[in-house]
């Protein structure tokens, strides 16, 4: 991959987490970060989710799939039926008691989330939950405090900071490249809910059932992303569209530093040309200058920093590296898998553990808050 | 048991950003989904394409290219990539065949779906519920009413199906589709793939052999899972014919640059996307005579 007019920028995904440390400290095989003992791994869930872990897993050198468990028998033989031999089980409770795991990724419906995930930490278990962790920011506080007094490893799913070139973004901000900030703004977009949601089946929405709508589904991603490149924000406020159903549609909110610095954040999966789920950050600080799409980042500086020179810098994503050894949807997934069981096999933690996610969570729960109140400014503690 | 033996493609026209299913930027994409909106716009390029060398067009069979394959005198050969969807519409499916099936199951005529009761039957697919290796065949049987009246000159099973099985370590699957594909319809049975390396390893583990295997190869290694050392390991040693995708890597290389690399290393064929290419006759001729206009 030709990578060498770029500025080292960490392993793997090209992020550092605080502090400079690399995220992937320890590097197997060229650049990849596999787990540093075996590993037994079950995934709870078998949505569309679950079976992209799954597929993960069995790309991951030093892991296996040991078991999966979904209440839906037809889940389970559909897994059977792509070829993963693993045992399933309807029941959380009896894989863990059959197959006692050393790792588990959850990826059930956001409202049992929280009772699997809580089965999973009383076993001792180490655990990846899809995001959001839970349907309640009280849910997920708990779960949080649980897993911190049992000493048990707790991740969300957040693929996108582990994005090769999302990881140089962030690069880029920590290392203030562009000097303090004057303004930022945020968007993920994808063309997904263009009718009203039906009542059953895998497309309904119902309110009572979930955190919420595209925010909860999707950009909570790019909240988390937000929240580790600025910090959470001291208040929020925002307001949204219910286009088809009980759950937002769109969400455009506005957050505000403690140091002042305001930061936009549009988000819709009813805009029509995203086939793809699309983010976008434009940057402007009083060096330069940042717009970071999922296929390029554009720099513009008006001085020189170590890796930058002054004036413009184009990078396209496929020219940064991508270490992922399986692809089935792109380099993100395998990234964050394979990062979660390093630290479950004793390695440096990822940047998405399950404190850092509440983080974000907070914040999404605080945007809801606000648009559920007009557009209130609404305070983070 | 031998088998009748097809021979892989050498060139082919790729019009897979229609589907969606390239590596093409967002921007790229709309301007070819623009460009070719018209069912005739297609078709002209469609026949131009077969008149500079190619040997068939790759696509899933959309309403779009069915128009435009209805709209020419001639015969195209068509590689047709199934399941019948854009890349994004697997996200409105349950994973696993069975959602798949029940919609092509839904959209065909009484004739498929006799059709698909019949070889269920035989194959005693229909106790065998979400078996790639059992019911892929009956999607497969559901969606030919889609294929053009003639013309259709392989089989090529989509990524997103072929990639999971591949994960899965599904033997069989690849095995039993490639011998259904040759005896059903009795063309060419590839598999598509964005792991080009590791699906040319396990098929030469297991001994499996489909007519070919189509996947991104390119300068930079771009897409060439696991890595691009690997992969040009596998293809040295591949025995299944490997043709060539994503020659440009994302516009980061040239199309001859990519299309000198491909068979330098060990490709059988090229597939130079719609999305890679302005003048698609004048490239496509090129890539024909070897580099030479």
């Amino acid at each position: 991959m030709s990578d060498a007019n770029l500025p080292s920028a960490g392993p793997a995904a090209g992020f550092l987490a605080p502090g400079d440390r690399p995220a992937h400290d320890a590097m197997d095989r060229g650049g990849e970060p596999a787990p540093v003992r075996d590993l037994r791994v079950a995934v709870v869930g078998l949505g569309r989710a679950g079976v992209a872990h799954s597929v993960m897993l069995a790309s991951l050198e030093g892991c296996g799939l040991v078991g999966v468990a979904d209440p839906r028998r037809a889940a389970r033989a559909g897994l059977r039926g792509m070829g993963f031999a693993a045992p399933g089980f309807p029941r959380v409770e009896r894989l863990l008691e059959k197959v006692r795991p050393d790792a588990m990724i959850v990826c059930a419906a956001q409202d049992e989330r929280a009772g699997v995930a809580r089965a999973a930490i009383d076993a001792g278990v180490p655990l990846l939950i899809e995001r959001p962790m839970s349907r309640t920011l009280a849910e997920a506080e708990e779960l949080v405090e649980l897993a911190a007094a049992r000493g048990v490893p707790l991740a969300v799913g957040h693929p996108l900071v582990y994005e090769p070139l999302f990881g140089r973004v962030l690069d880029i901000v920590r290392r203030e490249t562009l000097g303090p900030l004057r303004s930022a703004r945020s968007a993920m977009f994808v063309s997904r809910v263009f009718g009203p949601h039906p009542r059953r089946g895998p497309d309904c929405l119902d309110p009572r059932r979930l955190a919420g709508g595209v925010v909860a589904h999707l950009a909570s991603d790019l909240l988390f992303l937000l929240v580790q490149l600025f910090g959470a924000p001291a208040a929020v406020r925002a307001t949204w569209n219910l286009l088809y159903g009980e759950v937002e549609d769109e969400l455009h909110g506005m957050m505000t530093l403690p140091g002042g610095l305001e930061v936009g954040f549009d988000s819709s999966w009813s805009v029509p040309g995203y086939p793809h789920a699309s983010t976008v950050l434009e940057l402007e600080g009083r060096d330069g200058k940042l717009l970071a799409s999922d296929e390029a980042i554009e720099l513009e500086l008006r001085r020189p920093t170590p890796g930058y020179p002054t004036g413009e810098t184009f990078v396209r994503n496929a020219e940064i590296a991508a270490p992922a050894r399986f692809d089935y949807g792109g380099e993100a997934l395998w990234l964050h898998d394979a990062a979660f069981l390093r630290w479950v096999a004793g390695g440096a933690a990822p940047p998405n553990t399950g404190a850092e996610a509440l983080r974000a969570h907070r914040v999404m729960d605080a945007l809801y808050r606000s648009a559920a109140a007009g557009g209130r400014a609404v305070e983070l503690s | 048991m031998t088998r009748r033996a097809y021979a892989a493609p050498r060139l082919l026209l790729s019009a897979r950003a229609l589907d969606g299913a390239t590596r093409a930027t967002r921007e790229r994409l709309l301007e070819i989904q623009e460009r070719f909106r018209e069912p005739k716009s297609l078709a002209v390029t469609f026949a131009k394409s077969i008149e500079a060398g190619a040997e068939g067009v790759l696509s899933a069979p959309s309403p779009l290219l069915r128009e435009a394959l209805a709209d020419l005198e001639g015969t195209i050969p068509l590689f047709v990539v199934l399941p019948a969807l854009q890349a994004q519409d697997y996200r409105l499916f349950e994973p696993g065949v069975e959602p798949l099936l029940q919609r092509a199951r839904a959209q065909a005529g009484a004739a498929s779906r006799l059709r698909m009761t019949w070889r269920g039957l035989a194959r005693g697919a229909a106790f065998r519920g979400g078996d790639f290796a059992a019911r892929v065949p009956l999607l497969l049987e559901a969606e030919s009413h889609l294929f053009p009246p003639r013309g259709v000159a392989g089989v090529v099973i989509a990524a997103p199906i072929a990639d999971v099985a591949l994960a899965g370590g599904h033997r069989a699957f690849f095995e039993s589709v490639a011998r259904y594909v040759r005896a059903r319809f009795r063309v060419p049975a590839a598999f598509e793939t964005r792991n080009p390396g590791t699906m040319l390893r396990r098929l030469r583990e297991w001994g499996a052999r489909p007519d070919f295997v189509i996947g991104p190869m390119n300068p930079c290694g771009l897409g060439m899972k696991p890595a691009e050392a690997e992969t040009l390991a596998e293809l040295a040693r591949a025995e299944v014919p490997f043709v060539a995708t994503e020659l440009r890597a994302s516009g980061l290389c040239a199309l001859d640059a990519g299309a000198r690399y491909a068979r330098a290393h060990g490709a059988h064929g090229l597939a130079p996307d719609l999305s890679e290419m302005d003048e698609v006759a004048v490239d496509l001729k090129r890539m024909r005579n070897g580099g030479q206009p």
